[in-house]
């Protein structure tokens, strides 16, 4: 087989990017994977999903994504079940409430809906939530949460009626190079040609850039979230409690699912979780929604990001090796999925570089071009 | 010395509710026995077909209710006490007037993989969040918790020891008085209150503990960190977790008998041996006839139960089992030679030992957590150790049995997404909600491989098994919280 396009890694970014090339017309199109589907970031993350953040940069490009995200079930034909039910940002110091502000003016800007909220409305949409500490709150009516199974099976689905072929269980072991073009994978001793290679490979995505000879700044990062026992409804809205680094809403099925970071956890690639992050996400929850103190923690689990210096994706074509494309780096993946998966079939099948994917091009670093972005929530 | 998990042996007779009724039990003793003496079966509901499920000593949804209004409490792990207040979960808009129930004439084709994900309401748009908060309001386990109900960390505790015991059994005790006896020191974790009596009244011989043992009755093994070296338990009633670090860790955690693969193996009434001996020997219910199935030879077995009582009817092998039925409870037993009424069914085998704890101490891996060894300083003692026996279920399998009783999962749903081509388990498991229910992965997992080794051929260990996640219920967030102070994270060498 000679692929138009070689997609390294099967997770959202890549099925996504494959749904969109095959949208343009492509054959053709090979997605590989070494793990099984759903196995890595796509399917352990915390499937929030918000328009808005304090810079334009990546305002422009999440606002573009939050859109696709809206009309995804019927572009695949399989229901993505995005839950437009409303995500807020919480800040509980003068720092945080600052970059609060700075998120309404420039989503305001950007034309995404963003809003304060009062004392009361946060009384009513978060009462199970100690309101004591909260400095500010904005408000993303149309911001929610897209369960990522639904939307994985939709992808996978709607790759194979499309004709793309899916290949997981399948290491890529090299990327062929003629001087300064890819040309192909090699998958042990397999070797298949393609016009293009993509790494989308989450924290493993350094390395497979290795196999073509470049580099890739960051590097992986393990995050850990949990579930609580499943309830009805007690909480609407996703949650964001940027000092606190937590995160966490209701799923549909009734469970609580979130997480927070720790300072200095810094262990390597394993899946294995560890109780730091367990208790300290406990201790964020009693402190800020003390009526779940007596529920049972079902399940706890691991997962790795590729954390760049700013913690922003690495979007576009590499510059030390021509048609090497690169999806990484990224930490909002799902939430960002749709746009990424939107401007690199853009930019691969006509060669024109979207100006709301630019910002976040591959060797920004080196140009001294980091984005500057505060209402992440993630240590930095 | 002994931690008490907070149980006592009263018995003295009070008046708790269940569903407002008004019941008379022994005080001190679980509370879903007490129901199942008094004729209470169905306590819980499965998550889409709404089966009705019990006291069953293996799945879980049968045995988690409201507590006192709280949700998703171990009814099995409740005391009785005056005026303790039970109800169903899983139920709308109550247990007595049960709306809920319409979702059995649903055809169960149409609830695979979940209630989520229909066409023609596309997620993100406004018809969708009506479509969620049905959702919401059918797949939820218990009602919500008040939003002011007050709440607080309770601080947890460091234990270190010589060597720590999973298990109060026969295995565990020996294991206790041999490193006694060689001058270490020992803590001993225990599941039960009274560790060991289930297997006393079934002949085993019970050493005597010493005194010097710190024991943890009534205490849950949670969860392994960091290859074993950090173990977590925590009172089943209630109260601070613990933290312990010892040098070496055994695990006598014992066996469990696994039911069938047939359909109607989680039906109110079927019970494991031990639970079945619990129910009669300590709680004094009468469980009408039985038919005992189980692995190998029953005489022993059945003579035991005949001694304290147990009206068994017949005696079979588990593999001869095609199916159970019944409505609200078991009514029928049907072998291959015909059907056999009777009120209870007891299986005794096969057995196999819960996985969860060795997995998570020996647990690593990039793409996908796997535990190939144990780390050194951990063994696995007694009956635990012994290779798991194949489980049972009849010449074809019948798609209408049940992988996953709580989550509703059936053969049926497997065989369609092997035929599919997703014969992984993690694959199955994120498809299916395979073990994410309350049990989260033991016994489903093993009853999963059983199906796919029927359906493909392979064998059963071929297929292996999910991430077995901790905590898994075992520790609520104010108890987890309780152990920031006490933890901090590991850095790269």
């Amino acid at each position: 087989m000679r692929a138009s396009v070689a997609i390294i890694g099967g997770g959202i970014q890549g099925l996504m990017l494959a749904f969109c090339l095959a949208e343009r017309g492509l054959k053709d199109i090979l997605v590989l994977d070494a793990g099984y589907w759903q196995g890595g970031a796509s399917g352990r993350n915390g499937t929030l999903v918000r328009p808005g953040f304090s810079s334009v940069e990546w305002t422009r490009f999440f606002g573009h994504s939050h859109r696709l995200w809206l009309g995804l079930s019927r572009r695949l034909g399989h229901n993505v079940m995005f839950s437009r039910r409303g995500y807020a940002v919480l800040a509980e110091s003068e720092r945080t409430a600052a970059i609060c502000e700075r998120m309404l003016v420039v989503n305001g800007e950007c034309g995404i809906a963003a809003r304060p909220m009062t004392r009361e409305e946060l009384r009513r949409r978060l009462s199970p939530l100690v309101q004591t500490g909260i400095k500010s709150a904005v408000f993303f009516d149309a911001g929610g949460t897209a369960p990522h199974h639904a939307a994985m099976k939709g992808l996978f689905a709607a790759c194979q009626a499309r004709g793309v072929t899916l290949r997981y269980r399948t290491r890529v072991t090299g990327i062929e190079r003629q001087g300064l073009r890819a040309v192909g994978v090699r998958l042990g001793h397999e070797l298949v040609g393609a016009h293009n290679v993509v790494i989308a490979a989450v924290a493993h995505s350094p390395a497979v850039a290795r196999l073509a000879g470049v580099e890739l700044e960051g590097r992986p990062r393990r995050l850990e979230a949990c579930a609580i026992e499943p309830t009805r409804a007690f909480l609407d809205p996703a949650l964001a409690l940027l000092d606190r680094t937590l995160y966490l809403h209701q799923t549909a099925r009734g469970e609580i699912v979130g997480g927070c970071e720790v300072e200095g956890d810094t262990a390597g690639l394993t899946l294995a979780s560890d109780l730091p992050v367990l208790a300290q996400y406990a201790r964020h929850l009693v402190e800020m929604i003390p009526a779940l103190a007596d529920l049972g923690i079902l399940r706890q689990w691991a997962g790795h990001i590729h954390a760049t210096a700013d913690l922003a994706p690495l979007l576009g074509p590499h510059p030390d090796c021509h048609d090497l494309w690169i999806s990484a780096g990224w930490s909002y993946g799902i939430a960002g999925a749709p746009a990424a998966g939107d401007l690199l079939a853009k930019a691969i099948v006509t060669g024109a570089i979207d100006d709301r994917m630019a910002p976040f091009a591959v060797d920004r670093k080196q140009r001294g071009k980091l984005i500057q972005e505060g209402a992440i929530v993630a240590i930095n | 010395m002994t931690i008490d998990g907070g149980e006592s042996a009263a018995a003295e007779r009070v008046t708790i509710h269940w569903q407002g009724r008004a019941i008379d039990a022994p005080a001190g003793e679980d509370a879903a026995a007490a129901l199942f003496a008094a004729g209470i079966l169905v306590l819980g509901y499965s998550r889409k077909f709404h089966r009705p499920l019990g006291l069953s000593g293996v799945f879980l949804a049968g045995v988690k209710g409201h507590v006192e209004g709280l949700p998703n409490q171990r009814v099995d792990l409740t005391p009785v006490r005056a005026g303790l207040a039970l109800r169903a979960q899983n139920v709308w808009p109550n247990g007595r007037f049960d709306l809920q129930r319409l979702a059995r004439l649903i055809p169960r084709r149409w609830l695979r993989g979940g209630f989520e994900h229909p066409a023609w309401l596309p997620g993100g748009s406004r018809r969708f969040q009506i479509w969620e908060s049905f959702l919401r309001l059918m797949a939820g386990g218990g009602d919500a918790v008040e939003p002011n109900r007050p709440g607080a960390s309770l601080p947890g505790e460091r234990l270190m020891a010589d060597v720590a015991i999973v298990g109060g059994g026969p295995a565990g005790r020996q294991a206790a008085r041999r490193a006694m006896e060689s001058g270490r020191s020992v803590i001993l974790v225990s599941r039960s209150s009274q560790p060991g009596a289930i297997a006393a009244a079934l002949g085993a011989d019970l050493p005597a503990l010493p005194d010097s043992v710190l024991r943890l009755a009534g205490h849950e093994a949670a969860a392994l960190y960091r290859q074993g070296r950090l173990l977590v338990c925590a009172p089943r009633a209630g109260g601070p977790a613990k933290l312990i670090e010892a040098r070496q860790l055994l695990l006598a955690t014992g066996r469990l008998s696994i039911p069938p693969l047939v359909p109607g193996a989680d039906l109110p009434g079927v019970l494991e041996l031990r639970k079945a001996v619990e129910l009669i020997q300590g709680h004094g219910a009468t469980l009408g006839r039985i038919v005992l199935i189980g692995a190998g030879d029953l005489t022993g077995v059945g003579r035991r139960l005949g001694g304290l009582g147990a009206n068994i009817l017949a005696m079979r092998p588990a593999g001869a089992l095609r199916r159970i039925e019944g409505r609200q409870r078991i009514e029928r037993a049907i072998f291959e030679s015909g059907g056999i009424g009777c009120d209870s069914l007891v299986h005794a085998g096969p057995w196999r030992a819960d996985p969860t704890l060795p997995f998570q101490a020996g647990a690593d891996g990039e793409f996908r957590l796997s535990a190939s060894r144990l780390p050194p300083h951990i063994e696995i003692v007694g009956s635990a150790a012994i290779p798991p026996e194949p489980i049972a279920h009849g010449p074809a399998l019948d798609d209408a049995a049940m992988v996953c009783p709580c989550m509703d999962v059936t053969v049926g749903e497997i065989r369609d997404l092997v035929a599919a081509g997703h014969d992984h388990v993690e694959e199955l498991k994120r498809l299916t909600g395979c073990g994410m229910g309350p049990c989260q992965g033991f016994p489903c997992w093993d009853l999963l491989a059983a199906a796919l080794a029927a359906i493909t051929g392979q064998s059963a260990e071929s297929f292996g098994h999910p991430s077995y996640r901790p905590p898994r219920g075992a520790l609520t967030v104010a108890q987890a919280a309780g152990l920031a102070h006490l933890v901090q994270p590991e850095r790269e060498p």
